[in-house]
């Protein structure tokens, strides 16, 4: 590994100073898990500076606020797999940390990390855009709040300075008749990254119409967004399977109208549809 | 670039040392320690080989800078057996013979205590999930699976 000096600031303002003074030497440290391995890739960037935001004991742990649901950075997959509140107002969410790498990653990996990365295969990133969640980020200039799905530019690149800190991610709870699902195809169990995923959510009225449905796909792509034209179709109808082959379908043609034919398309196109069925069905 | 002091706790002693920052906590063990149980594998958090607990926590070393366990408890694979005394995980592995090359089995053991630590009869699957950070070539991972299932009077370390 290249040297560096290594800080690591106990509070906000201290980070934000710190940040502001080593400009572009920079990096933030969390949970490393995805810095460690870029560090000592040969030839990789060679930041002058580390910063190592995880003494700042604020950005860490997950609370209500009203309506809402508040995740610091600094939250692990694991913190998250084991919260009560993230089980019970977000299940996609958990059911998403659950599939990340392994035991010992989802013990380092936070969801910080997760979304500053921005890597396609990003677990966390379709459950969230499909909660509606918005983003703080603070830097020495001030903060600001953003949606999430105004974040991501394309992948490995967002719209956040190289000396802004992700401090929270914020989404409103699901009600209480809502469903929702992740599922994800990857190359193995455990550690797989995931090629393909789906996040949906499925809200009935007593009558059994689905009110509200929300799509966004994993790593399919070249843009994390949800998928309105097969949000549409589910919309005022009552489920079944040809209904949900059919917001399937919109996916896959939301894919190729995107992404053109390309040497990945023969495959993505009838899976991902089968995916959004899947996951449809399993927010019955 | 300026070394760090940090004070820490290795398998139950204090040590305070200063540090240069650019080295994992990989690194750190086997080669400023002498603690060459944890082994060097994949170094990119994929094999399990190096894992080690971080205040009870099963964790990927080569992911860790060292100055990052200032302050906080590391157990490695030496800190397991009490003097002469294996720990009833490493007995439960030989009686199994879960350890073949051996290359494995300190991430092995270190990923099934954290499993034990915090669920003492687990399933084969809550067993399988446990160690499925940790790659083995040469077992078929069933002796291992069986191994820490059938270890005995855990929680005493
Ligand atoms: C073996 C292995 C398997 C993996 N499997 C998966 C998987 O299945 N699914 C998946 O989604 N990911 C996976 N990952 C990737 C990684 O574990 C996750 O992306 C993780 O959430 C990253 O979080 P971290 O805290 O470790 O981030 P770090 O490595 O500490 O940081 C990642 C990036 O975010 C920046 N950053 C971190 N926190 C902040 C903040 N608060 N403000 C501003 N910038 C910040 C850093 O500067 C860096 O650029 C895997 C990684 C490994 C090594
Ligand atoms: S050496 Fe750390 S996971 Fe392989
Ligand atoms: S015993 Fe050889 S790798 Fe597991």
């Amino acid at each position: 590994m290249k040297p560096f000096d290594y800080h690591s600031p106990r509070s906000l303002p201290e980070a934000c100073l710190l940040l502001a003074e080593l400009g572009a030497e920079a990096k933030i440290l969390a949970g490393g898990t995805d810095v460690l391995v870029e560090m000592r890739k040969p030839g990789s960037y060679s930041s002058k500076a580390v910063v190592d935001i995880t003494r700042i004991s604020s950005l860490k742990g997950i609370g209500e606020s009203g309506d809402a649901i508040l995740i610091g950075p600094l939250t692990t997959h694991a913190e998250i797999f084991h919260s009560r509140i993230v089980e019970q107002y977000a299940p996609l969410l958990k059911a998403a940390v659950a599939g990340i790498g392994s035991p010992q990653i989802r013990n380092r990996g936070t969801v910080g990390g997760n979304l500053m990365n921005a890597a396609a295969c990003a677990d966390t990133v379709p459950p969230l855009l499909a909660l509606n969640a918005t983003i703080k980020l603070l830097s020495s200039k001030g903060e600001r709040s953003i949606a999430l799905s105004d974040f991501f530019i394309k992948p490995y690149a967002t719209v956040a300075q190289r000396d802004e800190i992700l401090v929270e991610i914020r989404f409103p709870k699901l009600p209480a008749n809502a469903r929702s699902s992740f599922v994800k195809l990857g190359r193995r169990n455990a550690l797989s990254i995931a090629r393909l995923s789906v996040a949906a959510i499925l809200v009935k009225s007593d009558a059994g119409v689905i009110t509200d449905a929300r799509i966004v796909t994993g790593a399919a792509f070249p843009k994390w967004q949800r998928v309105l034209e097969a949000e549409k179709v589910l919309i005022g109808q009552k489920p079944s399977r040809e209904l949900f082959d059919a917001a399937g379908k919109k996916v896959s043609e939301a894919l190729i109208s995107f992404t053109g034919r390309r040497w990945s398309t023969e495959y993505k196109e009838p899976v991902i549809a089968v995916l959004v069925r899947r996951s449809l069905e399993a927010c019955q | 670039m300026k070394n760090v002091l940090i004070k820490t706790t290795i398998n139950g002693k204090q040590v305070e040392l200063d540090v240069r920052p650019n080295m994992t906590l990989l690194d750190f063990l086997r080669d400023e320690m002498g603690l060459t149980g944890t082994k060097r594998g994949c170094e990119v958090g994929e094999c399990g080989a190096c894992t080690v607990l971080l205040n009870g926590q099963a964790v990927n070393s080569c992911l860790i800078l060292v100055p990052q366990i200032d302050g906080q408890e590391i157990l490695t694979v030496e800190g397991l057996a009490q003097g002469e005394k294996l720990h009833p995980l490493q007995e439960s592995f030989l009686d199994h013979d879960a350890v073949h090359c051996g290359f494995c089995t300190p991430g092995m053991l270190i990923s099934a205590k954290a499993l034990l630590d915090h669920t003492p009869d687990p399933s084969e699957e809550e067993t399988r999930v446990a160690i499925s950070g940790n790659l083995c070539r040469c077992s078929g991972y069933q002796q291992i699976v069986d191994a820490i299932r059938e270890t005995k009077h855990v929680g005493e370390s």
